[in-house]
Parts: structure tokens; sequence; C-alpha cells
């Protein structure tokens, strides 16, 4: 392999990534600082062929400005239209209620041009398929200035200038060749920095990657985790990772939520939640974790019975058709509490830890 | 994409280079492939003329021709050769660009060709500024609300103006424009040496009867297209994701992408636009190629529809075959080759 | 995901809803009626309604106008009833699009569906027929196999199904194609069943529905084209009735009596655009929209 797919240059003195632990104590964040997110009882529903598809069901979180957050869950279960709500993006198709606000200011039922003022500017998102998610007719140069340009009052020379800037910064080796390359000419983690570099454009302040490592390998995945880390140390953001995969989250993320059915089920800083469990649903997740020994591109293990019909939820706990220690109880809809400090769930028999 | 460096003068690899780009390979396999269909236009254009019951001779002649005549024509025309000769001969002669002369005039078919296609050309160009400048304008705002009353109108128009033949709209333009408000003429022709104004003011009417139906088909796929991108493709939303306006997106990032399907279609149409400018050319009585074909029909001077129809069939593959270029030169997914 | 198939208990259609299902109804009823009000009254109106003969009208009768007694669209310069010739010019357009249609079926969908399922070096070759067949503008070949045949019903329907056949032919091929790898043939295949009873029992009728589709577009397209042969002097040749030779008649006489082009034109719009609409909407409910 040649310098140019895998080599990326060294960090600058001075810059190298801190040693991490997954749990990170950050005294200057304690609970009761004003989050830059805080969603509350969010809601999306489809209108599908005459049925009305309930996406996201009641989801509440925070996230700390400069704290990095991961929602996990299998496939279907509310992750990217969640997110894609809070930016926006959803079809028109889709009807959004409960509350988001972002820095204090509501972004549920903003009008399209304030939207649009903050896509990019105060919220940005990285998305799975970095082949499908750069346009293959545009020149990535004309693609990332375009993004630099949406936000800032900026000549053509001054925004290759921030385009090469940024390439750099994502580590993407000579950058300005990459400018008049089209994306089909990049590997696929070269593409993924480059959607990296267009959705750091305009700074925001917190940058969403939606699975955006999934369609890696692994070598890549890892060194794609290890940049946005860096990046977002070094520019103060806040991250909001959804995975599939169990693994990356403990390992990167500060905060875990598992979302199950379109609602949190389980939420707890990432040590507290593999050590001590709590939900039998992301129990059942762990049992599925996928390890390095299995092949990089094998589906992810499902968790055994069908995901719920989000046409028709049942009454109760959603997870209760697939759950092992589902009783009568669990007919009535258990509440998302903190029942331990720092630690809140959804169940009405938490698996004990040891278990 | 490592190239292990062969030992051979640097001129060649990059002749080889260029030569193994992929656009250069479908280039050559598409003008290879070209070639046999013009040969078999022109080979089925022979077999369907030399179905005409009876002999070709007598038909010229008229029924009085005595058998003499007749004879002497045939020897004249090489009728007396079998028919394989007959093909051949033609096709020597119509490589070098002798298609024969004409049996009614006695003069080179293509001389006469050539100015004939020039009015032709100028008609079906006309056309397709007409209807690609308003289609494109009309899918755009269509495709900018779905749904909603503009793109309602505009796909009731287009399945209404793609159901309505050609000679039928021209008939009804003729009636209104040149018989109830006379501010155009209802036939004729002025060359462009009499004033652009004056030519162009000739060619309104029949123009715009064969640009309706385009324009109609263009707004259909153009909408479809741009409406399937931004609601199917990934990169509409990470465009959308940057903040940029919603003009800038579907202009930029939808249209873009479309524009290269649109080339292939308005190259594939060109093949079929060209035989509706017969009839057209016969309603307004414009000196095209079509109308020096429907003269020579009724004429049964077969020298000359055998090159009408040889003509018409090769404008249609040149046309696919240029569309088909344009689109792998423009589009820098093939371009690089990776589709 | 079994977000289809769910107790419907939570979910109920709204009004919006209902209405929208009834709007995707009339999309292939009002279509569908009028084609049958069309073919009805082309086909069997002359039987049963008093109409006068087509042809051989009284010279003193001619250019009356209408809802003149005993001509409800008034009468032609020759004479002749028009609604009579509209009648029977739609008879012999219609019979005309449907004799081609089938050919093209038949013929087109046969071929297409042998060349996709043999593959190899017959594939190549009537591909490559179909490749010279389709470049020539399908107007100019037709009136030149017009003009060899000389103008007739028969001889139009030859000349029409010259590029129909291809059309077909191309859509059956790429129907097959892609219906070939599927487990069902695959099996049929193992199973040992013989070639032309994997064509006839497994393809024709999973093919069948694209080309029914199609030929209902085809079918606007042929009339159309017969119109134009037939204005051109090369399909019906006159004093029988068609659309096509009546618009000819009609236009020598524009600017006098301008109406006699509009019946016929009328007449061909309103039965292509019902064709267009029911294959469109047949089209767009076979790709699943
Ligand atoms: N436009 C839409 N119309 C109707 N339903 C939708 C739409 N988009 C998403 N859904 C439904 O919403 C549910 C949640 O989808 P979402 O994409 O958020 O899942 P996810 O958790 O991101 O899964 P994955 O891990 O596969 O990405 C799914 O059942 C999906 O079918
Ligand atoms: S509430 Fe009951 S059904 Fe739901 S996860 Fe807990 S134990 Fe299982
Ligand atoms: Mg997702």
């Amino acid at each position: 392999m040649s310098v140019e797919e895998t080599g990326y240059p060294p960090f600058p003195a001075g810059e190298t990534l801190l040693a991490r632990t997954p749990d990170r104590a950050r005294p200057d964040q304690g609970g009761a600082a004003e989050p830059l997110l805080e969603v509350t009882d969010l809601r999306v529903q489809f209108r599908r062929g005459g049925r009305r598809v309930n996406a996201v069901n009641g989801l509440s979180y925070r996230l700390p400005a400069g704290r990095m957050l991961a929602i996990i869950g299998e496939s279907g279960s509310g992750k990217s239209v969640s997110v894609r709500a809070l930016m926006g993006l959803l079809p028109e198709t889709a009807t959004i209620t409960g509350s988001a606000r972002f820095d204090g200011s509501e972004l549920v039922g903003l009008p399209e041009p304030e939207m649009r003022g903050r896509r990019g500017a105060d919220i940005a998102m990285v998305f799975q398929d970095p082949t499908r998610s750069l346009n293959p007719t545009m020149k990535i140069g004309l693609q990332i200035t375009e993004a630099v340009r949406a936000h800032a009052d900026m000549d053509r020379n001054a925004a290759r200038d921030r385009a090469i800037e940024l390439l750099q910064l994502v580590k993407l080796p000579v950058p300005e060749r990459r400018l008049v390359e089209y994306p089909h000419q990049l590997s696929g983690g070269m593409r993924q920095r480059v959607m990296i570099a267009i959705a750091l454009a305009a700074e925001p302040r917190l940058l969403i990657a939606d699975e955006a490592t999934t369609a890696l390998d692994v070598t890549t995945q890892a060194q794609i985790m290890e940049l946005l880390l860096e990046l977002q140390e070094r520019l103060g953001m806040a991250v909001l990772m959804i995975s599939h995969d169990l693994g990356l989250a403990a390992t990167y993320a500060e905060d875990v939520i598992v979302m199950y059915a379109g609602r949190a089920v389980e939420y707890a800083p990432a040590g507290t939640l593999f050590e001590h469990v709590r939900m039998p649903y992301t129990q059942a997740l762990l049992g599925a974790i996928p390890r390095l020994d299995r092949e990089p591109h094998a589906p992810m293990p499902s968790t055994p019975g069908q995901a719920p019909d989000l046409t028709a939820l049942p009454a109760g706990c959603p997870f209760a058709p697939r759950c092992t220690s589902a009783d009568e109880q669990c007919a009535d809809e258990p509440p998302f509490a903190e029942h331990e400090p720092g630690h809140w769930w959804a169940c009405w028999h938490p698996v004990r830890d040891g278990a | 994409m490592t190239t292990t460096a062969p030992p051979d003068p640097r001129e060649s690899r990059v002749l080889s280079r260029v030569l193994g780009s992929p656009s250069v390979r479908l280039i050559g396999k598409r003008v290879l492939m070209a070639v046999p269909i013009i040969l078999g236009v022109s080979i089925l254009t022979f077999w369907v003329l030399s179905l005409i019951p009876g002999n070709a001779a007598q038909q010229v002649l008229g029924p009085d021709a005595t058998a003499a005549q007749v004879r002497a024509l045939e020897q004249e025309l090489g009728l007396d050769q079998p028919a394989v000769t007959r093909y051949l001969d033609w096709l020597g002669g119509a490589v070098q660009g002798d298609l024969g002369n004409s049996l009614i005039s006695g003069q080179p078919v293509s001389g006469e060709l050539g100015s004939r296609l020039a009015v032709t050309g100028e008609l079906v160009g006309l056309a397709f500024v007409i209807s690609i400048g308003l289609a494109v304008p009309v899918a755009l705002l269509a495709a900018y609300k779905p749904n909603r009353l503009v793109d309602r109108i505009s796909m009731v128009v287009s399945i209404t103006g793609l159901s309505v033949a050609n000679y039928v709209l021209a008939l009804l333009l003729v009636l209104v424009f040149a018989v109830q408000m006379t501010v155009f003429p209802a036939i004729g022709f002025v060359p462009l040496s009499e004033g652009v104004g004056a030519n162009l003011h000739s060619l309104a009417l029949p123009a715009a009867a064969i640009a309706f139906p385009l324009f109609c088909f263009y707004t259909r796929f153009l909408r479809g297209d741009l409406v399937d991108q931004m609601q199917g493709e990934d990169y509409i939303v990470t465009a959308r994701a940057k903040g940029i306006g919603p003009w800038r997106v579907l202009l930029r990032h939808a249209f873009r992408n479309s524009s290269f399907g649109l080339i292939t279609v308005v190259g594939l149409n060109l093949g079929t636009l060209i035989g509706s400018t017969v009839i057209i050319e016969q309603i307004f009585a414009l000196p095209g190629i079509g109308q020096l074909l429907l003269q020579a029909i009724n004429t049964r001077d077969f020298i000359v529809v055998q090159a009408c129809v040889v003509v018409f069939a090769i404008i249609a593959v040149l046309a696919n075959l240029v569309a088909d270029l344009l689109y792998a030169v423009l589009d820098p997914r093939i371009r690089y080759g990776s589709r | 995901m079994a977000v289809v198939e769910a107790a419907p208990t939570l979910v109920s259609g709204t009004g919006e809803e209902r209405s929208r299902s009834w709007l995707r109804a009339l999309e292939l009823i009002v279509p569908g009626a009028v084609l049958l009000l069309v073919v009805g009254a082309c086909f069997v109106g002359p039987l049963v309604l008093p109409v006068p003969s087509p042809v051989g009208g009284n010279i003193l009768e001619s250019n009356l106008p209408a809802f003149s007694a005993g001509h409800l669209l008034g009468t032609d310069p020759n004479g002749n009833d028009v609604l009579a010739r509209i009648l029977h010019g739609g008879q012999s357009s219609l019979t005309i699009a449907i004799a081609v249609n089938l050919l093209g079926l038949l013929a087109g969908g046969t071929l297409g569906a042998l060349s996709g399922y043999a593959g190899g070096v017959l594939d190549s070759v009537i591909m490559r027929v179909l490749d010279v067949l389709i470049a020539f503008p399908s107007l100019v070949l037709t009136l030149a196999v017009a003009q060899s045949l000389g103008p007739s019903q028969t001889n139009t329907i030859l000349a029409l199904a010259f590029f129909s056949v291809p059309a077909f032919a191309r859509i059956s091929r790429a129907a097959t194609l892609r219906l070939r790898e599927q487990p069902f043939m695959v099996a049929a295949r193992l199973c040992g069943t013989r070639g032309w009873r994997v064509l006839l029992r497994h393809l024709a009728p999973n093919i069948m529905p694209q080309l029914i589709t199609f030929g209902m577009l085809g079918m606007g397209i042929i009339i159309v084209i017969e119109g134009a042969l037939s204005f051109l002097g090369l399909g019906i040749p006159p004093p029988a009735p068609s659309w096509g030779n009546m618009i000819a008649q009609g236009q020598a006489s524009l600017s006098a009596t301008p109406i006699l082009v509009v019946w016929p034109c009328v007449a061909l719009f309103i039965t292509v655009l019902a064709f267009n609409l029911l294959g469109e909407t047949l089209r767009a409910r076979w790709s699943g929209r």
C-alpha cells in the first residue's frame, strides 16, 4: 500500500492524542450545566401507504457541549430518523413532535429557512455510506467549498484555501490534488475523511456521525474514529455517534443511549453501562457483540425474535414479546427513570450485576 | 492503482494510457458498432425497395413504354445485374459520396441532399432549442415542489401533449396562428440568406409543432429524474445538510446529474425526430429532406428514396453515437471508469 | 421488516388516504371506460345506430353543418356523413393498431424471449438485427415499405409491424434477462424441464404484464403513425375513411371549413390519450409506485 492510501502524516508536536479511558470524568461539565442539546419526548411519525409508522416514540436525552454520546440499537430502532429530525432532513411525510433544544433554542418546528441557517453551522452530519453520500459528478473541491461558502462570505480563493485547510485537518495527504478529483477516485476511507471535512466546514458545535464507520474495513474504521475523537478535542465539538457496534461505542463514547422501538431504554456513562447492564435488551445486544475474530463485514448478529412492528406497537414494554424475563407486569409500560445515579433504564425486572 | 513500470519508452506508455483509458475504449467500441448498423440499414433499404412489385424500369417509364425502352433503362440502371452486385456497386459509390442520379431529373442526389439537409437541420435544431429551453425551467419548477400546483399542471400538460399527433398539432397551429390570427405564414420557407427574422418567422409554426411533444417528453423525463434524486439520493441529503439553499441543491446537485441522462435521451430522440420532419415538411411545404423523400416516393424515384432513407438512418445512428460519446466524455463517472 | 403485514388495530386510513385510493382506482377506470366507449362506438355503433354509409354520399348534401337532419356531425365536401366516417375510420385505425400490436407482441415477444433465454450467438445476432431496425426512423421505414407494397389495410399492418416487432422484442428480452436467474426459473431448468416448456409455462406468464403494458402505449403510437401514413396518402386509400385521410382531406379546406379537421383530430386525440393514460397507469402499477 502506498503512502497515499493509508499513510497519514504524524500529528504535529503537542497535538498527540490524549490517552483515553472509555469513561472519562469531566469535572467542568457536571450534570447541572446547561446541555448543548436537550431532546425531550421526541416523536416522529411517517405516513406511508395509508399507515402510520411510529419511528421515534418519546426519545429523551441530553448532550453536554464537547462530549461524545453514542446511540446504539438494532436496525430500525429509529437512530437515524431521530437525528435527521434534529436537522430537518426528513421527507415531507414525517411529522415531528416533542422538543429538541440546541443551545437553548428549539429545533422542532423551526421554519425551513432558519433551519437551513443552522445546518452545517450548528449541527453537521457524516453519513454511513461515503460512496453514495458524495455527489459522483462533482469534484471534491467544489463539494467542500460549497459547504464553506454556505455560511461564510468568502470568495473562491479563500474558500479554496479553507478547503485545503480542512483536508489537512482530516489528514488527507496532498490536499491540493484531491480538490480536482472525483469521489470515485478516492478510497472509502479517504471519502469518509472528505465527508468529515465537509461536515467541519462551518465549524459546527455538534457533529453527528451516523454509522460513519460501518461501511469501512476494521483498520480504516479505527482510523476514522481516532480522527473524530481528536477533532472533538481540538475543536471542542460535541459528537453524537450512532452505531450498531457496542464495542465501538464502549471504546470511544463517554455516554451511551440504547434505543429500542424508537425510544431510549437505557442510558448511562459507557463504563457503567457495560459493567452494570440493566436492560435485558442491552444484554441481548451485548451477547450479539461483534468480535475481532469475526469477519469485518459479517452482518450484525441479531438478537433473537422479531423487530417490533412500528405501525402497531403493543401496549406495555415494547420488548416484552422477545424478553426472557417478561411477566404480567410488563403489560404496563415501564417508566424510563434514573434508577441509579447517572444510570437510566426502562424495565420492571432489571438484570442484576453478575447475572 | 499502481502500474508496474515497463522498461519501454515514455511515449508509448502515454499512448497506451490514452488508448487504454475507459472512455477511449468506449468510444472505439461504439464507433465500431455503428458501422455494421449503418451497413445493415442500407442493405435493408435496398431489399425493401427491391420488393416493389413488377419491374422498376417499367414503373419509371410507365405502362406505355416498349419492351426495348424498358430493357435499355434496365441496362442503364444496372437492373439486369444480380441484387448483390447492384448493392455492392451502390455501396462502392456511396462510400465515395456518390449516391446515384435521380431517375426524374438525372441530377446527382448528393448535391440535392446538401441543401435539403440544411433546411431540415435548421428545423430540427430550432425544435430542440425550443423544447429543451422550455422543458428545463418547467421541470425544475415542477421538481422544486413535487405534487404541488406547478408540478400537477406540467404533468397534465405533458401527458396530454404526448397524446397529440404532431400533424394534428401542426394543423391546429395553422388554424389558429395562420388562418385566424394570420401572424405566421401557413406554408413556405424563407432561406437564411433573406434575413434571420424572416427565416425564423417562416419556421416558427413547424418548429413549434415538432417542439411541443418533445417539450412534453423532456419535461416528464427530467422532472421524474430530478424528483427521484431529490427523494432518494444520499448526496442530496449531504448537500442539504451543508445548509445550502434548496434551489442550489436542485441545480448544482440534482440537475447537474440529470443533464447527463438528458443528453442521451436527446440523442436517441434525434432518430425518431428526423422521421417526424417528413410529415411536418409536407404540411408546411418546407424544402427539406423529408419533402424530398415524399416527392421521390410519389414519383417512384427509388434512387432518391434509397439515398434519403440511408441518410435518415445514418443521422439516427450518428446521433445515438454522439450522445453516447458526449455522455462518456462529460460524465466523470464514466470518464474515469467507475461504471 | 414486518411493517407491512401488521395487525391494523392502531392504524386506520384517514379520509385523505381513502380519497387517494379512490383517485387511484379512477386512473384505471376513466381511460378504460373511454376506450370501451370508443371501441364500442366504432365497431358496434354503425350496426345498431341509424348512421348512413360512410362513402357514396350525395354531392348535393355536401358541407352540411353539424346537427343537420340525419347528419349529427354534418357532411364533408363529398356529401358523406362525418359521424359515419369517424366511426368507420376508427374501425380501421383500431383494427390496424390491434393487429400490429398483436403481431408485435407475439413475434417480438417470442423473439426477445428466445434471444434473452438462449443468450450467446443467437442473442447477439438477433439483437444486432433489431439494432438495425431500431436505428431506422420508424416513419421513414414505414413510408418506404408502404410505397413498395402499395396502400391498403393489410400492407399498412405489415409495414407498421416492421418496427413494432423490435420494440416488443427489446422489452421482452430485458424482462427475460431479469427473470432468467430467478430461483423458480433456475429450478425449472434444473428439473430438466424442456426449453420451450420453460418459455411457455414459466416465462410467458411473467413477462406478459410488461408486454401488455407496452402494448397499451404501442396502441397510441400505432394509431398516430397509421394516421400519418393515411394523411400522406400511403395508408388507407380514399374514399374509404380513416382518421388520417379525413384530416388530410380537411386540410385542403382548412380556412373554409376547419371543423372537418377538428372532428377526426378530436377522435384521434381522445383515443390516443386514453391508451396512453391506461398504459402509464399500468406501468406505474407494475413498477410498484
Ligand atoms: N421515509 C420514511 N418513511 C417511512 N418509514 C421510514 C422512513 N424512514 C425511516 N422509516 C422507518 O423508520 C424506522 C427507523 O428507521 P431508522 O433509519 O431510524 O433506523 P436505524 O435505527 O437508523 O436503523 P439502521 O441501523 O438500519 O440504520 C424504520 O422502521 C424505517 O422503516
Ligand atoms: S419491562 Fe419486562 S419485558 Fe420489558 S425488558 Fe423489562 S423485563 Fe423485559
Ligand atoms: Mg440508520
